[in-house]
């Protein structure tokens, strides 16, 4: 008769060993997460200190750290606060909203390839920006505007053509490439309209460079990348749930359409504040979250580790897009094109092994 | 049970690899009468058709000639085809300026409607399209390479780069992205985001290369002459005869891999015999108008709704209905802008992206 107590107890054993697995767990992730963000960052403080002390007029690492606390002299000032530290924020913020936003994308349309680059909302945003160039005659801030307005009205389109009883990720890609395609013919037909000089300002706005990104400019994007982080940190609570699919999260009861659509929304703005200050810099979106997920790799969308590495590479891009080549600075957009692309086409070889075996 | 044979009639078709899950995911679209399928289509029909795509040609290529910026009376348009006066204005308007872009847009419109149907045959793949799969960008480097380095400044230089460079990016598309749709569509578009850096880094640095290129991205059918219509006009042919010898072939393949192999089928040569002529079609094409995209994608399927799914009648029906769309779009081109035209390639895109949209929102692509 001294078996009848085990039922009774045995499951509550289980449950208690159960629960301290996941909680070792848990803390392994946790700490994996914190170390890996850690190295991010000194990471992406080695390839600032680069930025900050290399270039035309070089300044030395401690001249450098004095100017940052006031005790520079005029012309170190100027180098260092009017040049180079815009630069460099402007690539840290860039590239951590295409990173977050990127990473937004993947998780809510489940399909590791989704990002503005194919889904066309950075071709419409480039749109938006030619015409301003060249069939506006516009310049500065103003084109920023038009690209956003070219983003949005892109992401819009795409939304109400994908929109069939609920969002399809893969319908929403296609829709998207095939939206690339018309706003890509539009941009080749602006350039070859247009005055030769002028459209080769408008191409280098195509390609994505963070190198004259200041003032208003830069105030905006940061005040922008703040507040899309912190919307996204808000609604993002259920996405290791959306993650699993639409039917298991609404039985769980997360009301999936509404979660989707806030972040998606998010995620558009993100893109479409970056892309309007910096052109679309290419692929970030793409592999930035890629690669936070295999660091972190505790299955969730890894949106905090994704700013980070987004941020990172953008910048290290960026570092290398100007000295790499010895009389040539490359805008950061066609060093990340370069390392990006490869990497979507390796991405692409292995998922479809996988899905073979 | 009417719905689900349309279902399989539809199916068999096109043989999505994934039936079950494409059925499951239509459950709200099997109540949508769907056109029995094309099969069922005799050959009476195919050739009223044909027929009635013949007359259209002719009319478009008669407005390709008679309508523009500058305004010609059509009889004028008929004396200078008929007898042409060099000393009459509108004469050499009409000999110099519309023969030439209504010649290339029938070589090219034929090309790029041969080489979309050959491309959505064999790979049984709705959405293939020389553009999306980045043939066309493949094409456009080896363009730009041979402006820049080489300093090759005619149209008749840049055909063999145009081939090479869309071979090559056939070779690495298909390598990678074989099979399914989908997949295959976003190797091209990684390949494209591949080659527009470069080409930008290019242009960026070169002002000159870009000053010529930008003119040849853009998808046009003027620029050319006729000399160049004539040397090209022999790769076209080859790779329609070879289209229309595959055409048999192709229905063994839209039955899937294993049943035409169990036929008989070599479908690896049909693959490679059908890549060389592809290369030929689109490389030819690419030469001739630039980079266009879209129009290889939407005949293979407008043929196929006219005439069903056997492709001995939807080649010839792309044959006709490629130079249709393609010199439609050019004169759509000429009219819509008052006092200045919008390149072939641009109406193209807006002719082409809704039908893309309609595929991609139809449950077969869904389904996958």
């Amino acid at each position: 008769m001294t078996t009848t107590t085990d039922p009774v107890t045995r499951p509550a054993r289980d449950v208690e060993a159960v629960r301290l697995v996941v909680a070792s767990v848990r803390h392994r992730n946790r700490r994996r997460l914190v170390v890996t963000l850690a190295v991010g960052a000194a990471l992406g403080l080695a390839f600032a200190l680069i930025a900050i002390s290399s270039g035309a007029a070089s300044v030395s690492p401690d001249r450098v750290l004095a100017t940052l606390f006031g005790q520079g002299d005029r012309t170190e000032q100027l180098v260092v606060f009017k040049l180079r530290l815009p630069r460099i924020l402007a690539a840290v913020f860039v590239g951590a909203a295409f990173g977050l936003a990127g990473a937004v994308f993947q998780a809510v349309l489940r399909n590791p390839l989704a990002s503005p680059d194919i889904l066309g909302v950075s071709t419409g945003a480039s749109l938006g920006a030619v015409w301003a160039i060249l069939g506006l005659g516009l310049a500065g801030v103003v084109v920023s505007g038009f690209a956003l307005a070219g983003a949005l009205l892109v992401a819009l389109i795409i939304w109400a053509a994908a929109w069939r009883q609920g969002l399809h990720g893969i319908r929403f890609v296609l829709v998207g490439v095939g939206l690339a395609y018309v706003c890509g013919s539009l941009i080749a037909w602006l350039l070859a309209r247009a005055e030769v000089r002028q459209a080769q300002a408008a191409l280098l706005w195509t390609v994505g460079s963070v190198s004259d990104v200041r003032g208003d400019a830069l105030t905006m994007l940061i005040i922008g990348v703040v507040i899309g982080c912190l919307l996204t940190a808000v609604f993002a609570h259920g996405l290791p749930v959306l993650a699993l699919g639409d039917d298991h999260a609404a039985s769980l009861g997360v009301r999936t359409d509404v979660r989707r659509g806030i972040l998606l929304l998010v995620a558009v703005l993100l893109i479409a504040i970056a892309t309007s200050v910096a052109g679309p810099v290419a692929f970030v979106a793409l592999i930035a979250p890629a690669i936070a997920r295999r660091l972190v790799d505790d299955g969730s969308a890894a949106l905090t580790a994704s700013v980070m590495t987004g941020a990172v590479l953008t910048l290290g891009a960026d570092v290398i897009g100007q000295f790499a080549l010895p009389e040539f600075t490359a805008p950061v957009g066609i060093v990340t094109g370069l390392i990006g692309a490869p990497y979507m086409l390796w991405l692409l070889a292995r998922t479809e092994r996988k899905s073979r075996a | 049970m009417s719905g689900s044979q349309a279902v399989s009639g539809a199916t068999t078709s096109r043989t999505e690899p994934d039936v079950s899950s494409a059925a499951a995911s239509s459950g709200a679209s099997v109540g949508q009468p769907r056109r029995r399928s094309a099969r069922h289509i005799g050959s009476g029909r195919a050739i009223v058709v044909l027929a009635a795509c013949a007359l259209a040609l002719v009319a478009i290529v008669a407005a390709s000639l008679a309508l523009g910026v500058r305004s010609i009376d059509p009889g004028v348009v008929w004396q200078a085809v008929i007898g042409p006066d060099p000393a009459n204005a509108d004469h050499n308007v009409v000999w110099q300026l519309r023969v030439p872009r209504t010649v290339i847009g029938l070589l090219a419109g034929v090309a790029l409607g041969l080489a979309g149907t050959l491309i959505q045959g064999v790979t049984r793949n709705p959405i293939a399209d020389p553009g999306l799969l980045g043939l066309n960008s493949g094409a456009s480097l080896a363009v730009v390479l041979c402006i820049a380095v080489l300093g090759v400044s005619s149209p008749l230089g840049y055909i063999w780069f145009a081939f090479g460079g869309a071979a090559a990016a056939a070779a690495i598309v298909f390598s990678i992205g074989r099979g399914q749709p989908v997949r295959l569509a976003l190797v091209g578009a990684a390949v494209t985001a591949f080659i527009t850096p470069l080409i930008a880094l290019v242009l960026i640095r070169d002002p000159e290369t870009f000053n010529q290129y930008r003119f040849w991205a853009v998808g046009s059918l003027t620029g050319r002459g006729l000399d160049v219509a004539a040397v090209l006009w022999p790769f076209i042919l080859v790779g329609a005869v070879v289209a229309f010898v595959l055409a048999n072939r192709l229905n063994l393949i839209a039955l899937g891999d294993d049943v035409a192999n169990s036929l008989g089928q070599r479908v690896g040569t049909t693959r490679a015999i059908a890549g060389i002529a592809l290369v030929l079609l689109c490389g030819t094409a690419t030469a001739l108008a630039g980079p266009i995209a879209l129009v290889g994608l939407v005949v293979p399927h407008a043929a196929r709704r006219l005439v069903g799914t056997d492709y001995r009648w939807i080649m010839p029906t792309a044959l006709l209905l490629g130079p249709i769309m393609l010199l439609a779009a050019d004169v759509i081109g000429r009219l819509i802008v008052p006092n200045a035209e919008l390149e072939a390639g641009v109406v193209a895109a807006f002719l082409g992206a809704p039908v893309l949209i309609a595929i991609a929102r139809s449950r077969t692509v869904a389904g996958l």
